[in-house]
This record gives C-alpha cells, sequence and structure tokens, in this order.
C-alpha cells in the first residue's frame, strides 16, 4: 500500500512508538539496576531479530513504499528534524532549535552540528531543504503532503540555519516535520538505497524476505545499544507466531488475535505488553449520498450495533470501545462512548423519523483481511435487526485503494486508521468518506492556526463532539497494540505511534 | 451400429461396484446434510446464539465461531454450497466444453488446428487460475460468478476430451454408413457420437465435480468465491486460521467436509469407469 493515511496491510494496528511502562518495567528490572550483574550479561553485539508482517513495497516513503518503511526506516535510517516519540511527544532531533516570527508565519530553525550522512556528506541546509520539498513535490504520494502545503518557501542562509515562511499559521509544523526524513540531496536512487543520518545504515534488503540495518560508526548521537537489526518479513500471521515460539525472531512487532497470544501468555519465556494503540476500526459511510447525508439515519445505525459485544468477538478481553474517531492518547479526547450507545428500539424510531419506517439496503466493500469479513458479517446481523439488509462485497487492499479512497465510488466500507492525531480527516470535505460540515472544517482550520496548544485542543475537542453527535462514521473499536518478545530482549517501543519502530534501545541478554 | 453398452461381454467387477457404492455413500452424505439445510438448519445461520468459540457440547455439536454462531449450521450450508458450485460447474463446463469440442472435431482441419491450440494454452493454465481472472473480470464476487468461472475454467478439459473422442467416433466405418444412407449430421451427433462417448465423459465430468469443490474452496478462502451470509467451506477455513490453537476444531470440521466430498467423487468416477470400461476392471 502507499502511504495513505491508513493502513492496508492486513489487521495492521499502530505501533505507537512510546516507550512503555511495562516494558520499561521489565527493561527496569534488568538494565535500570545497572550495577548488578544483569547489565553485564547485556550483549552488546547482539543482532535483533524483529519479525514483521509489513514487507515495504521499496524504500522511499515518499514513493508509495507502505508502513513497512516507517516501521524499518523512521528514527533508525532516517531521522527528521523533529521526531516523535513512543510516548507521541514532538521532541527535537536534527534540530536543536527553533523561533518562530512574532505573526507565527516564520520558523527559523538551528541544525545539530556536525552530524554526517552514511555516505560521509555533511548535513547542511540545503539537505534539509531538498528533503522538504521531496515531500510536498507534485509527484509525492507522501500522507504528510496535504499537511505542508502551506509552506510558502525554505531559505538557507547558512549551513547550520533553514527559514520556513509559511503561508497561514500552523501549530503542528514541528509535529509535521516529524514525518519528513531529512536525506542527503546528493543520494539517487532512493526507492533502492538509504543515505541518511540514523543510527544504523542500511546493510541489505533482500526482497520478500529481510531488511538488515547495521550501526553507522560516525553517529552523531548515541550509539544504539545492540549489533543491528534484521527486519523478518512474513506474509502470515500464524507463521510469524511460530517464529517466535522457535526462537528464529526475538519480537513480534504487533499481535493480529487474542487468541495467538495464548501460546505466549503465561509462558515464562515471553514478555507480553500492552501498549496505546491509535489504531480505529470503522465502518465509513459515503456521507456524500443517500440515505448516509442523513444524519438521523447515521445515528440510528450507530445505535443499532452493539460494539462491545463485536470487539468481545473479535479481540476477547482487549480492546478499547471509542465514541468518536479520537483515540484517548490524543490530547483533544473526550469520552463520548455514550453518544448514540446501542439501543435498537430507538434505532428503529430513528429510521421510521428519517423516513424509512422498513429501513433499506447497502452495500459494505470489505477488505478480505482479518478481521474484516468476519465484522462485516456481524454488522449484516446486526442491521438486520432493525431492518437495515447488508450486502458484502469483499475486496482487496489495492481494490480498496482504487475504489474507495481515489474513486469514492461506494456506499460504505470497512477499514482500520493507524494513524495519530488523524480527527483532521473529518475537516476535508474531499477526504473519501465525504463528510462536510463547515462548522467542523473551520473549527479544524482554526485549531491549526491557533497561537497556544491549549486553544488548540480545546477546538479538536469541540470538532470531535460535533463528529460524534453527527455519527459522522460508524467508529466500532481501537484496536489494542500488542508486542510480543522472548524475555531476554528488552527496550523496544511499545505503542508503536504511526507504525515505527524505534530499534536502537533495544537490549538482548547473552543466552 | 455398435456403442459401448452393447458389449457386455464382461460383468463390472466387484471391486468396480464398491467403490461406485463408497463413493455414492460419501455424496450421499452430503446430499443429506445440504438438502436438509433447505428446510431446517439446527440454528438461524446469522444466530450469534452462543459464546465466542465455544467448545462442542450437545446445543452445539461442533461449537462456535467467534461470533458465536452454530458451526454445524455453518458446515451442513457448506455442504449446500460446494453441491451446487460443483453441478454447476460441471453442467457449465460441459455444455461449453462439449460444443466446442464437437466444433473441433468437426471443423475443417484449420479451424481444428487453431482450436486444438487454443484449448492446450487454456489448459496450460491452472484452474483456479483462470477461475480468478473469471472472477477478476467481473463487478463483484458471488455465488454465481464463482460457479460460472470455474465452469469456464473447467470446460477447456472437457473439449479437448469430447474433441479427441468424437474424432475417433467420427472415424468408424459405421458413421459413413449412417451418412451415405441420409442421416443428417445433427441426427448423427445425438445418436452415434454422444451416446458412445459419453461413458468417457461421465467419468471425467465426476473428477471436475471434485475438482470445482476444491477450486471454489479455494476462491472463497481469498475472498473471491460465494460472499458472506454464504458459508463456504473456504471461508470458514479462512475465518478460522488466526484461532486454530485455541479452537482447531473450527478448521479441521470444514477441511473434513470438503476431503469427504472430494474423496466420494473421486470413487464415484472411479467406479464409473471399471463400469464404462469392464474390460480394464476385470484385467486387474
Amino acid at each position: 500500500m502507499t502511504d495513505y493515511p491508513l493502513s492496508s496491510s492486513p489487521a495492521r494496528t499502530g505501533r505507537i512508538l512510546r516507550r512503555l511502562l511495562a516494558a520499561t518495567a521489565v527493561a527496569g528490572m534488568l538494565a535500570a539496576s545497572p550495577a548488578l550483574a544483569q547489565d553485564a550479561a547485556i550483549d552488546a553485539d547482539a543482532v535483533i531479530r524483529i519479525g514483521s508482517l509489513y514487507e515495504p513495497q521499496n524504500l522511499d516513503n515518499t514513493a508509495g513504499a507502505g508502513q513497512g518503511i516507517s516501521e524499518a526506516f523512521n528514527g533508525n535510517v532516517y531521522e527528521a528534524l523533529f521526531q516523535l516519540t513512543d510516548s507521541g511527544d514532538v521532541v527535537e532531533n536534527l534540530a536543536t532549535g527553533y523561533e518562530i516570527s512574532e505573526d507565527g508565519l516564520t520558523y527559523t530553525i538551528t541544525l545539530q552540528p556536525g552530524v554526517t550522512f552514511h555516505s560521509g556528506d555533511p548535513l547542511t541546509s540545503a539537505d534539509v531543504k531538498f528533503s522538504i520539498e521531496r515531500v510536498t513535490a507534485e509527484t509525492s504520494q507522501s500522507s504528510r503532503r496535504n499537511s505542508l502545503a502551506n509552506i510558502e518557501s525554505i531559505e538557507t542562509p547558512d549551513d547550520e540555519t533553514v527559514v520556513i515562511t509559511l503561508a497561514t499559521r500552523s501549530i503542528s509544523l514541528p509535529y509535521n516535520l516529524s514525518y519528513v526524513w531529512i536525506v542527503n540531496d546528493a543520494a539517487t536512487e532512493l526507492t533502492a538505497n538509504a543515505d541518511g543520518t540514523g543510527p544504523y545504515r542500511l546493510d541489505a534488503w533482500r526482497r520478500g524476505s529481510s531488511l538488515s540495518l547495521t550501526p553507522f560508526e560516525n553517529y552523531w548521537g548515541e550509539a544504539p545499544s545492540n549489533g543491528g537489526v534484521v527486519f523478518q518479513y512474513f506474509t502470515d500471521a500464524t507463521a510469524l507466531n511460530n517464529a517466535l515460539l522457535t526462537n528464529a525472531v526475538d519480537i513480534i512487532t504487533a499481535v493480529q488475535s487474542p487468541d495467538s497470544l495464548a501460546q505466549f501468555l503465561d509462558n515464562p519465556d515471553f514478555t507480553v505488553t500492552e501498549g496505546q494503540s491509535t489504531t480505529k476500526l470503522l465502518l465509513a459511510y459515503n456521507d456524500r449520498i443517500e440515505p448516509f447525508n442523513n444524519v438521523t439515519v447515521r445515528k440510528a445505525l450507530a445505535r443499532a450495533v452493539n460494539d462491545e459485544q463485536l470487539l468481545q468477538s473479535i479481540w476477547g478481553e482487549y480492546g478499547t470501545l471509542i465514541g468518536s474517531f479520537v483515540p484517548p492518547t490524543d490530547p483533544w479526547y473526550v469520552d463520548l462512548v455514550d453518544v448514540d450507545a446501542y439501543d435498537p428500539e430507538s434505532a428503529r424510531e430513528l429510521l421510521a423519523e428519517a423516513g424509512y419506517p422498513d429501513g433499506f439496503s447497502f452495500t459494505i466493500d470489505t477488505p478480505n483481511y482479518d478481521p474484516h469479513p468476519i465484522v462485516a458479517q456481524f454488522l449484516q446481523n446486526a442491521l438486520a435487526e432493525v431492518g437495515v439488509t447488508v450486502d458484502i462485497n469483499i475486496i482487496t487492499a489495492n481494490e480498496w485503494y482504487t475504489k474507495i479512497y481515489q474513486a469514492q465510488d461506494f456506499e460504505a466500507t470497512l477499514q482500520e486508521h493507524v494513524n495519530h492525531r488523524d480527527i483532521v480527516f473529518y475537516g476535508n470535505p474531499n477526504f473519501y468518506w465525504g463528510y462536510d460540515n463547515p462548522d467542523v472544517t473551520r473549527l479544524i482550520q482554526e485549531a491549526e492556526q491557533s497561537a497556544t496548544v491549549e486553544e488548540q485542543t480545546e477546538k479538536l475537542a469541540e470538532a470531535n463532539r460535533i463528529i460524534a453527535e453527527d455519527a459522522a462514521s460508524n467508529w466500532l473499536y481501537l484496536y489494542p497494540q500488542i508486542v510480543v518478545s522472548t524475555a531476554s530482549v528488552s527496550g523496544y517501543p511499545i505503542n508503536g505511534l504511526n507504525s515505527q519502530f524505534y530499534a536502537y534501545d533495544i537490549e538482548k541478554r547473552a543466552e | 451400429m455398435t456403442t459401448i453398452a452393447d458389449i457386455p461381454q464382461a460383468k463390472p467387477s466387484r471391486r468396480g461396484s464398491l467403490t461406485l457404492r463408497v463413493g455414492l455413500a460419501l455424496l450421499g452424505i452430503h446430499l443429506v446434510l445440504g438438502l436438509l439445510t433447505v428446510f431446517w438448519t439446527p440454528y438461524d445461520p446469522a444466530a450469534m446464539a452462543g459464546g465466542r468459540l465455544s467448545p462442542p457440547s450437545l446445543a452445539h455439536w461442533a461449537g462456535t465461531d467467534r461470533l458465536g454462531r452454530d458451526l454445524m449450521t455453518q458446515i451442513m450450508i457448506g455442504s449446500r454450497i460446494a453441491l451446487m458450485v460443483g453441478a454447476g460447474a460441471v453442467v457449465i463446463g460441459a455444455l461449453i466444453g462439449v460444443t466446442l469440442g464437437l466444433l473441433a472435431a468437426f471443423a475443417t482441419r484449420f479451424l481444428d488446428d487453431v482450436l486444438a491450440a487454443a484449448l492446450d494454452i487454456l489448459i496450460a493454465f491452472p484452474t483456479l487460475l483462470l477461475a480468478m481472472l473469471v472472477v477478476a473480470a467481473s463487478e463483484s464476487a458471488s455465488l454465481g460468478t464463482a460457479i460460472v468461472a470455474l465452469g469456464i475454467a473447467l470446460s477447456a478439459i472437457v473439449a479437448r476430451l469430447t474433441r479427441i473422442l468424437a474424432k475417433r467416433v467420427l472415424a468408424q466405418d459405421y458413421i459413413t454408413a449412417a451418412r451415405t444412407s441420409g442421416t443428417s449430421w445433427p441426427m448423427v451427433v445425438f445418436k452415434h457420437i454422444l451416446p458412445n462417448i459419453w461413458p468417457t465423459l461421465s467419468v471425467n465430468f465426476a473428477l471436475q465435480f471434485g475438482l470445482a469443490v476444491i477450486a471454489e474452496a479455494s476462491l472463497s478462502y481469498l475472498g473471491l468465491g460465494a460472499p458472506p451470509p454464504n458459508a463456504s467451506w473456504g471461508r470458514l477455513l479462512q475465518e478460522a486460521q488466526g484461532t486454530v490453537y485455541t479452537a482447531p476444531l473450527g478448521a479441521i470440521l470444514p477441511g473434513i467436509a470438503l476431503v469427504i466430498l472430494v474423496i466420494g467423487m473421486n470413487f464415484l468416477a472411479d467406479g464409473l469407469r471399471d463400469r464404462a470400461d469392464p474390460m480394464r476392471g476385470a484385467a486387474r
């Protein structure tokens, strides 16, 4: 899949990069009491084998490489001016500081000195300009291209300074810049090569099998805690689980079903960690067309579905219920689970009120990978209870992209959205679901132009309430984010925010 | 004139009749289960009546799936769908294949060569791949498109077989005799050719039936077959894949049902062949 802001790989869940409590707790026991024997047992040369289902299509995140490239390269091979940490904070990385002009339109960013690319070239402001323009270029397929579209000009007064001028204020600029890899401007063939400033350099990419990274000797920051990482790619979740069971990999970046967890829970050889997820499963309607352009119909359908029973069916005791598109980790989260809660009786009344006393029928375009087909059947049964007939049309991830995301030719669809801070999609009436509420569009624009984070948060929380009251889509649940590793490794990110998986702090005890 | 049925020298061997009976019995299991679902199923197939992945119990003989639906009901409906797909695909494959095969047999040398080459190319593609191409070309997947797709995919094999068999019959003296005495070509086809090649073709149809059932399960497994709520065995297998460690029956039972039907059809084909070609049966 391309880097559009959702996932289409099998049941991907968001990996938020937050160094997590439980993992650090484990790491803490092992490593945070440094004087103990545990510390001596850490093998600094160990190569960490990471098992993943998300092999990148190519190695360039502006060329539709998919979420797999963020997992392997963000923060590991390429760095950005700012870094989105696993806990969701934006911190300076290749930037050492920045100044914002009085009107909020000019950002003067100072670069970290003494940074070199893997090829040996020094980092200069020209590389930064080149890198940002790669993302905003006409041909770029980056999901953040629109967010950065308000950059008017980039100037490079000297080698260590970059001046970015905006058309309108943008409080999320540092956040959005955390998606922009800083790439050597002399580099070519980036779809098959890499030249970044990160703690690892690309060693080899064996298509269909693995991607290996080795520590970069001249890294400007702290050297990695391990001797390199290898991403091993699998196409089947069961095969991936078996690889971990047989010690062919050290870590699985995201477990896909509660049933495969049974093998790892209560087994002292493995560590199971549940992080904070941002992956939302939703039934998105095409809000432009009848009957989904009618708020009452959408509210009725929201009340017809027992989200709690659905979540329990798919994830057992894992996962979280959500009342809108915003997960609890976003600052503008409001608990909206009770808005249009399960109530089939009032669903029938609302349908009658909207002019559909006998219901209606529609088709759900359903991606062919788990859990979508089974969720679609659940919805088919639930909506039949209130007189609405659902047809299920199974499609591939590619068809989803062309038919729904690009052509917007659909009635309703199931999809999981992995990204962090993605409520802004409801402010874009041209987005695939076609939700168009001028109040929400205005609030989201104003939020971006806010002078303070408080103002931004307040506006987005307000927009959040409105989309929930409008039942803009049917938000079913928040996936759990579960990382499993062998007990000998620690220090990995557990939230996998935006699919990132920072590998440099992972430690492995000698066997 | 001579048809194969007119050569009754050897009695069908015991082995022949045994395989035929076993085949019929295995097929019968599915016929009974499948027909039963037309009138009655243990539960409403959509009812989420049990708990998540309940083990087998008196209430749910085969347990339930993740949504709490009764697995026995799903497998029984799977029988009906498998039979419909097998029968439908074979009928379509037979209609297209026999027509094309006869055309090729009667055609001028040039047209025959072209048709034969085209059929050879089609046969070189795996049945499943052909079926996937046909499904991909249609608007959306449904039970109907799956049946048509499989029928088309199977027709190439039937056509080639028909062509060879019909050519062999056409070379016989009695065809010349029939033509000389004024029998029209359509009469020749229906009175002489089809009755003569039918026994061999029917064996082939039984084999194709099994192939079609497996191919449909594969299509459904890939999400290209009958869409939910049709409980195809392939889709049941796919849905159970993620829970194979905690609830293995969900994957094992549809698999067993599939194996019983396909083995049954193969036995049936074996039995039919022995009956159609008694010399071969006796020679063993």
